[in-house]
């Protein structure tokens, strides 16, 4: 493995410290474009030869492209399994191609803030990561980029359908946009129901994240667009944002209730949570969400100032399992895996 | 596919369940899935191709005459019972061959069958670029109404006005 993907897996993205927009409640923008080339079989059809000849034409345009000059260029046939999960987790690359990686890459700036997968569902998913909520710039940077590449590449392209992707569900602008939030609030009043069935009523899907297992642990959601196609880029980019404006002000509000009723109770939940991730000896991946996610809250409202949001952010990419793994240079069952996420904790918030 | 858990009726639902480092691919069938109740489906991590099994057509049912267009893709070899299956495509001519039932399918998941967003330059000839513009034009109107812009708006309200009579006219832009 080069120096450069070691370097890249073992520290958090820039990105993560970047100061930005309602990073109390939001953790991350994500937009994300589908595109193919024309006259190329869908990956998922596509025998072995082809995959490669539309990897190397792929990766001939990204060399050409301004915006992804210095990108790293992994070829996911040189990476070990492990390799493959620390960049699923970190969202660069999907869970399929950690299976499926025979000629298929990765290309990514080292900050992490664009990067182009070659050969996933469709040939290339262009993705792009911001701080807070940045939607908007996030798109316009990976516009950009998309601008680029379509000068030297055939995107399939048709007037009714618009791009054209392997599924429908990704038809038309191929984009999608999604932002990670944090309601602590919401969950607390109850009220985060009514906002998850309101934002699938305006056709926004809600997923629990961040989870070891399978079920929305730490309070954290990821919201993102399911309608990609008769909406032009710009629309679904705005509508999204201020549909996700409107949760913030919900909680907001959950927030400023908390405080004025709750408000002891609350600053025993923050300070307790803090205690224990300075002090744990084993931390589960699920007791460990459920405190950051206190620890969070408790920083975004000023209660701890000895820790800022960039270094909750960071903490909630490294203490995966397979960040950890990676981390402490080692293939670790469950326990040893819960010992090492509690050291990495301790050390990051000056614990004993 | 057989379902995995009864082993007799073909899975219709599809989906990745990611549990600590493991990664499992699921199939299920909609008897199964409603057994198990939705909780377990909930707790999982879906992927879109569950909630698209739901949207297609029965693929085993007798094609309806008058709309199919082809039952294979000739570019790919795509059929259509493996399109309708997953509602997933092999290659740009597959929506071609499969277009009518395609548009159908789209209006379902997306409400709309028409693309109104960027396109690329190769493209821009054609009345494509027009619409796009139009389009650009019409959320630049209804800002400018909201913002009580009128003198923005009677511009911008002139020249949706020619880009539509160009369009009605075949010149595209
Ligand atoms: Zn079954
Ligand atoms: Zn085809």
């Amino acid at each position: 493995m080069t120096k450069e993907l070691q370097e890249l897996l073992r520290t958090p993205a820039a990105w993560l410290r970047e100061n930005a927009e309602q990073s109390e409640m939001v953790l991350s923008s994500r937009i994300r474009l589908a595109r193919n080339l024309e006259s190329r079989t869908f990956t998922h059809c596509a025998d072995q030869a082809e995959l490669a000849a539309v990897r190397s034409e792929v990766r001939s345009a990204i060399a050409e492209a301004p915006s992804m000059a210095g990108a790293l260029l992994i070829d996911m046939d040189e990476t070990s399994e492990p390799e493959r999960m620390v960049l699923a987790e970190r969202r660069l690359i999907s869970q399929e191609m950690v299976r499926s990686y025979v000629n298929r890459s990765l290309a990514v700036l080292p900050r992490e803030t664009l990067s182009v997968m070659i050969n996933e569902e469709d040939h290339l998913r262009l993705q792009s990561f911001a701080c807070g909520l940045s939607l908007a710039d996030a798109f316009t940077r990976l516009n950009v980029l998309d601008d680029e590449l379509d000068g030297a590449l055939e995107f399939a392209f048709s007037e009714q359908f618009g791009y054209m992707t392997a599924c429908t569900t990704n038809v038309g602008t191929g984009l999608r946009a999604s932002a990670m939030v944090h309601l602590p609030g919401l969950v607390h009043n109850g009220d985060i129901r009514q906002v998850i069935d309101g934002l699938r009523h305006v056709k926004l899907s809600v997923r629990g994240s961040y989870g070891e297992g399978s079920e929305v642990t730490g309070n954290f959601f990821q919201i993102s667009n399911s309608i990609t196609l008769g909406l032009s880029e710009p629309d679904i980019v705005s509508s999204m944002e201020s549909h996700v404006r409107k949760v913030l002000e919900f909680e907001q509000k959950a927030r400023d209730a908390l405080l004025k009723e709750a408000r002891s109770l609350l600053e025993d939940k923050v300070w307790r949570s803090y205690g224990i991730l300075r002090s744990a000896r084993l931390l589960t991946s699920r007791e460990a969400m459920g405190m950051i996610s206190y620890l969070r809250l408790g920083v975004g409202l000023g209660m701890i100032t000895d820790v800022t949001l960039a270094d909750v952010n960071e903490m909630l990419i490294m203490i995966q399992p397979m960040h950890l793994q990676f981390l402490y240079d080692k293939v670790m069952a469950p326990e040893e895996r819960d010992r090492s996420r509690a050291d990495y904790v301790r050390s990051r918030l000056g614990g004993g | 596919m057989l379902c995995q858990f009864c082993k007799t009726r073909t899975a219709t639902i599809h989906f990745t369940n990611v549990d600590g480092g493991d990664v499992q691919k699921i199939h299920i069938c909609r008897q199964c899935a409603e057994e198990k109740g939705f909780e377990y489906l909930k707790k999982s991590n879906f992927e879109k191709h569950d909630l698209i099994a739901g949207l297609m057509d029965d693929p085993a049912a007798p094609p309806r005459s008058g709309h199919r267009t082809a039952n294979r893709c000739p570019t790919c070899g795509r059929t259509y019972a493996a399109f309708s299956k997953s509602a997933s495509l092999g290659c740009s001519k597959c929506y071609e061959c499969f277009g009518a039932d395609i548009a159908k399918v789209l209006k379902r998941i997306h409400g709309n069958a028409r693309h109104l967003g960027k396109v690329p330059r190769r493209f821009c000839t054609d009345g494509a670029t027009t619409r796009r513009r139009l389009k650009e034009l019409r959320s630049t109107l209804r800002a400018a109404v909201e913002s009580e812009n009128y003198e923005r708006a009677a511009e911008l309200r002139d020249e949706i006005e020619s880009l539509r009579r160009s369009l009605a006219d075949g010149k595209g832009s």
